[in-house]
């Protein structure tokens, strides 16, 4: 009888229950028997295991293995001369494997970034140059004053026609207002 | 690290016992790495890279920005040369000392000569010259140092009398 009951209870159903004016009372108790459990947040911990899970499992332990296997098993190069006739290429001039494998994927390379600052210098060079000339030919002509063919700026009216043409078309097909 | 043979044929138990201990943990350490270790390395090798010479700073044109770089930077690896020869010679100086070490004065004068002129030669070059690496800043030093001799004599000799100039 009473499990019959606590199951009713716990569905929520409705129940009837005895009071002492010996009539019978219609009491809904349609929650369950649990309670919140009131407690600090563990929110921050929680976010701490997270990542600490994350750099060891997916970090410190992979880089690790590899870097023993590399060290084990590959080693390190030993120095040797340069055979006659043969370039070695960017890659050859370091000794551990990894570095090796940085400089042949990864980096560029001494050569590389020599030229191309020296490509780059050279073109920053040339505006360079450029400016002083026409800083030395504005001072001239301020100087002489007997020309003016620096100052003249050659005009086109490409823009101008294209708008005039866009302008006559809206209004064509849109009218005005 | 092992002593040598005795000459006399006699054994220090004391000695003896501590290499035991010693070879307890190096013996099985060796053995890992010579049979497993070494043996499934591939032989690689690395090069020690060589650089051509570029002219230097007093071969450049004053308008020729790239011939100064390409000076700069054969300064900079010129300079890492030096003080490595440097560094060599006065390793051996040290060890030289510290080897002799009473009668160091004696033993190592010539060493002690060598170090000096070394390290005289490279302060003569790259030093007093500021934080920055500056080819050109080294070049001046070098004519302004010209300049002083061919005026007052060696460095070292003092200066002559301004009006006697």
């Amino acid at each position: 009888m009473t499990k019959d009951r606590l199951a009713d209870l716990q569905a929520g159903i409705l129940a009837l229950r005895s009071n002492p004016n010996n009539a019978l009372q219609v009491v809904r108790q349609m929650s369950e028997h649990r309670t919140m459990h009131i407690k600090p947040s563990r929110w921050s911990w929680n976010r701490f295991k997270d990542f600490m899970h994350f750099y060891i499992m997916l970090g410190a332990i992979p880089a690790a293995l590899v870097i023993t296997y590399v060290n084990l098993f590959i080693g390190p190069a030993r120095l040797a001369e340069i055979p006659e006739g043969y370039v070695p290429e960017a890659h050859e001039y370091f000794p551990h494997p990894i570095t090796r494998w940085m400089a042949k994927h990864i980096n560029k390379s001494y050569q590389q970034e020599y030229e191309l600052m020296c490509h780059h210098i050279y073109e920053v060079e040339y505006e360079q140059k450029l400016r002083k000339a026409e800083h030395r030919i504005k001072q001239k002509m301020a100087e002489k004053q007997d020309t003016q063919a620096y100052y003249y700026q050659p005009v086109t009216s490409r823009n101008e026609r294209s708008i005039r043409v866009n302008t006559e078309t809206d209004i064509e097909m849109s009218g005005t207002n | 690290m092992e002593d040598p043979p005795s000459a006399n044929g006699k054994t220090n138990s004391y000695a003896e016992f501590m290499q035991a201990v010693y070879r307890t943990v190096d013996r099985p350490v060796t053995w890992f790495r010579e049979k497993v270790v070494v043996s499934n390395r591939p032989d690689h090798v690395y090069y020690h890279q060589k650089f051509r010479r570029v002219p230097t700073i007093d071969e450049c044109y004053t308008d020729d920005l790239v011939c100064r770089f390409e000076a700069q930077q054969q300064f900079n690896r010129d300079k890492l040369v030096d003080s490595e020869i440097v560094q060599l010679v006065r390793q051996r100086y040290k060890e030289c000392l510290i080897s002799e070490q009473p009668d160091h004065t004696r033993k190592c004068a010539k060493l002690m000569a060598d170090f000096q002129q070394v390290s005289e030669n490279f302060c003569m070059k790259y030093s007093d010259l500021g934080p920055l690496n500056n080819v050109k800043d080294a070049y001046m030093k070098q004519k302004h140092r010209m300049l002083w001799e061919r005026r007052h004599g060696k460095v070292g000799t003092g200066m002559k009398d301004q009006d006697a100039l």
